[in-house]
């Protein structure tokens, strides 16, 4: 076991040390440059001669690499040339809110996934498994930017049901520090937790769907409803805890997506976090900044591999057994 | 156990609703009076950095101006040419000395929010920052006329000129706002892009710093103790979002209180039908043109193979038809400029002579300098070369993508066939300024006065910099500096920027499209808002919201 956790953890830091590579040299390579001034006011050469130097720019590309991971190393991520602040300070500011919204979202995926599917497959072949599933297959194929406009345009804009941006009142609760600004927050994330996980549960039902179906047609599972149980509980206690195993591996992969996923979500709910500070820092040509991002979204997806491997080993003993 | 699950669901789903009623609801404050009120304005640009001699974004401008005063600023009028129409901010009085020795009087009464007085070595502190080569700050090129600064006593400064010229006044006060001495004295001047004090300033301005949340927003207060009067809204909050299209749909949903720019008539309709809503025309400080590269692409020491010829830019000023792309595009939020000037600059007159949009003489130029379809393809040829040309566009700019199509569209119908090249912004800046393009769409915002931007941009000092096309013309240089050097009253030198600008027009080196008209939407209930069209929050202090239409947003305590 602690071997098998030996080459995955060497396997991954490669990963990410192979992530950060390409998106340094990716960004470095790319046409643009960091002095360009989207509001229309000439930037004059030598502001950008400065610039390009205080910050390296001018050395060549393989120098500013190897300046770059020895500073990384050192856990230094080194100094936003647009923000004109530490990199890691904007990062620690903006990561907490993806979090909470990528893990809001998580829950409200699994949750509703898994609830729809279990309905799907309690009812196969009738009514209801067709409609949600046509329901569901219609979700999962929506672009999330366009469901989340038209999530803004309708409860937002006409029926003000729900704010149409940002993570607070930024009057009354610029803080959440009582029960009534944790009210306005939850208030404020619904939207973009709602258009983040809708489409993730959808995917997640259809999962569930076909995986209770296949553990439900066992000989175990008939055997159940033979001693006359209820088929509440044969469906929930016998069939349900084997048929969430595939589940538990894309719960692992489905956080580094959602994180990702997040991106355009926060770009059309303003919601402060890596997402639009990533999109802001490609189109700035802020090169720590997006590089900065790729390192955080390598980690993520890694770990939550490493994660959906080490509970696919505790919910099913024969895969610990292999790996050992 | 059966019978209490559905009770439990219940009060599940009661405490959801109920935090969430929490969460629309507000607590009620206490505030009341003339001085309560919070203006949430909704912008797209977010600061770099609070800190006005290093900041190069028009967000960051909008701000600091609460936060740090000038020594004076622009009236009402605009007038940038000598000191009559400047009004005393940090400056109670001036006078000049000789007549290149300018004396300021700073207003004793001016203070630093943490208690100090603002003296006349911050002013000479604020003149070196702005022109050390180490801090490097964008205004440098525009304080080059003033050759020192020094103090006569704590109150008293003295701007010395190395010439006489019309906006010696302007140039001493509209480019610095002036930094406090004794906090960023310390501070190393090649560390002032990333000093802590750009994240929480300490300033001298009507509003004093609160809290900054990166993405998300930035508050003001408003200084209760400010000299010049204290400012009617207590709050101002700038709410970040990733577009203007999203600061207009929060402004109509209520999340917001001001914008600065509609953009489009859509916008603008949206934002008449909010009865909630008042619009406020203005100025707009933009204009917008098609470019042309006059040298090779890449060689700026060959002609450019069509945009070389003078008269075959001639005729393709004159095929376009400009009143009807600003029609299609911006409706009546823009106008046609009468050369390269936003709606800002003093001098837009139009009477200033252009090239007529003739699409049947621009057929007969393009003829006559041997342009044909001589192999029935729709496009004209000349020995065996297609008319033909790309035109570079930014991807972030709608309306550009918009005109590039439309544009595009009209070339085609002339026998004129134009490939767009569209890419991202700094794609773009890099292509612009190396001249590795054939045509492009420019946006400048200017500054108030045609004696900066114009030149930068249409004459030779603009090589390398923003005169991307590198148009040069000597009498138009010789004009351009006759109004900016030479001693003249304003009605000269609008005589003579029309006389340059008409000489410029018959080169085209551009064809000058739109100088945008802005319209800012403000909520109903706040009262005397006057737009700066420069600045469009400059007088915000004078705003304010009457106690009888104070919301309970506004009275909100904290």
């Amino acid at each position: 076991m602690a071997a098998w956790l030996v080459r995955r953890l060497a396997a991954s830091i490669a990963i990410v040390w192979a992530v950060v590579t390409l998106t340094f040299i990716i960004v470095h390579l790319a046409h643009g440059s960091p002095c360009g001034q989207p509001d229309g006011r000439p930037v004059s050469p030598e502001v950008c001669l400065d610039l390009t130097r205080r910050f390296g720019l001018d050395q060549p590309i393989w120098i500013q690499y190897v300046k770059y991971l020895t500073a990384l190393l050192r856990g230094d991520l080194g100094e936003s040339l647009a923000l004109h602040r530490p990199v890691a300070d904007a990062l620690a500011e903006a990561l907490p809110n993806t979090f909470t919204l990528a893990l809001t979202a998580l829950m409200l995926d699994f949750a509703l996934g898994l609830a729809l599917g279990i309905y799907q497959a309690a009812r196969e072949r009738r009514f209801g498994d067709i409609a949600l599933g046509n329901a569901a297959l219609f979700v999962n194929s929506m672009p999330t930017f366009w469901l989340g406009l038209v999530l803004l345009l309708v409860f937002g804009e006409r029926l003000h049901w729900f704010p149409v941006g940002g993570p607070r009142d930024l009057v009354r609760c610029p803080r959440v520090d009582s029960l009534l600004c944790f009210g306005d927050f939850l208030w404020h994330l619904t939207l973009p937790a709602l258009t983040l996980g809708l489409v993730g549960a959808a995917a997640t039902a259809r999962y569930q769907r076909a995986a209770l179906l296949e553990v439900i047609r066992q000989d175990y599972v008939r055997t159940a409803r033979a001693k006359g149980l209820p088929e509440r509980r044969v469906l929930m206690v016998h069939a349900l805890r084997n048929a969430l195993l595939p589940l538990v591996t894309l719960f692992g992969l489905t956080f580094p997506f959602l994180l990702t996923g997040a991106v355009l979500v926060e770009t059309v709910f303003a919601w402060p976090g890596m997402g639009r500070l990533a999109v802001t820092a490609i189109l700035q040509r802020d090169y720590p900044i997006v590089t900065a991002a790729s390192l955080v979204a390598s980690v993520m997806v890694v770990l939550g591999n490493l994660l959906a491997d080490a509970l696919y080993g505790v919910a099913d003993p024969r895969i610990r057994v292999r790996a050992s | 156990m059966a019978t209490t699950r559905p009770s439990s669901r219940l009060t599940a789903a009661a405490a959801l609703a109920g935090l969430l009623l929490v969460g629309a609801c507000g607590r009620k404050g206490g505030c009341a009076g003339d001085y309560c009120g919070t203006l949430v304005i909704a912008t797209a640009g977010e600061p770099d950095i609070l800190l006005p001699p290093v900041s190069e974004f028009s967000s960051t401008r909008e701000v600091t101006e609460q936060l740090f005063l000038k020594l004076a600023d622009l009236g009402p009028s605009g007038n940038t040419i000598g000191d009559e129409d400047f009004q005393p901010l940090l400056a109670e009085r001036w006078e000049w000395d000789t007549p290149t020795t300018l004396v300021f009087h700073l207003d004793p009464r001016a203070r630093w929010q943490d208690g100090r007085r603002v003296t006349a070595a911050d002013v000479a502190f604020t003149y070196d920052i702005y022109t050390d080569s180490l801090v490097s700050s964008p205004y440098r090129p525009s304080l080059r006329q003033i050759s020192a600064v020094t103090t006569r006593d704590s109150l008293t400064v003295v701007f010395r000129f190395r010439q006489r010229y019309p906006e010696m006044f302007y140039d001493a006060v509209y480019h610095m706002r002036i930094m406090p001495s004794h906090l960023l004295r310390e501070v190393p001047r090649s560390q002032w892009r990333s000093t802590a004090f750009g994240r929480a300033p300490v300033g001298d301005g009507p509003y004093r710093f609160v809290a900054w949340r990166a993405g998300e927003s930035l508050e003001l207060a408003a200084d209760s103790t400010f000299f010049l009067g204290r400012p009617h809204i207590r709050r101002l909050i700038w709410r970040f979002t990733p577009d203007q299209q999203v600061a207009v749909t929060q402004l109509i949903a209520g999340d917001a209180d001001a914008v600065e720019v509609l953009v489009t008539p859509d916008n603008r309709d949206r934002a008449r039908a909010d009865t909630q809503l008042a619009i406020y025309p203005y100025k707009g400080a933009a204009y917008g043109y098609l470019g042309f590269n006059l040298v090779a692409p890449g060689d700026t020491t060959k002609p450019h193979p069509l945009f070389g010829d003078r008269e075959l830019r001639r005729a393709l000023a004159m095929a376009v038809d400009r009143g009807n792309l600003l029609h299609n595009v911006f409706g009546d939020m823009a106008k046609v400029p009468p050369g390269p000037m936003s709606q800002l600059l003093w001098i837009w007159d139009p009477e200033t002579r252009e090239l007529p949009h003739d699409s049947a003489r621009a057929a007969r130029t393009l003829a006559r300098l041997g342009w044909t379809d001589s192999d029935g393809d729709g496009i004209r040829d000349r020995d065996g070369h297609p008319l033909a040309f790309r035109l570079l566009v930014p991807t972030t700019s709608a309306v550009r993508r918009q005109y590039a199509r439309l544009l595009q569209e009209q070339f085609r119908t002339m026998g004129i066939d134009v490939q767009l090249d569209e890419v991202d912004f700094s794609v773009f800046s890099e292509r612009a300024h190396a001249g590795r393009f054939d045509a492009l769409i420019a946006v400048w915002n200017t500054d108030p006065t045609p004696s900066s931007g114009i030149p930068q941009t249409w004459t030779r000092a603009g090589f390398g910099r923003s005169n991307y096309g590198r148009y040069e013309n000597p009498v138009f240089e010789r004009l351009a500096d006759r109004a900016v050097t030479s001693v003249l009253s304003r009605d000269e030198a609008r005589r003579t920027w029309r006389a340059a600008i008409e000489t410029l027009n018959q080169d085209a080196p551009a064809v000058f499209l739109f100088a945008t008209e802005n319209v800012a939407a403000v909520h109903k209930r706040v009262a005397d808002v006057r737009i700066r069209p420069d600045s469009w929050l400059a007088l915000v202090r004078t705003w304010r919201i009457p106690a009888d239409r104070l919301t309970d947003r506004d009275r909100v305590e904290r």
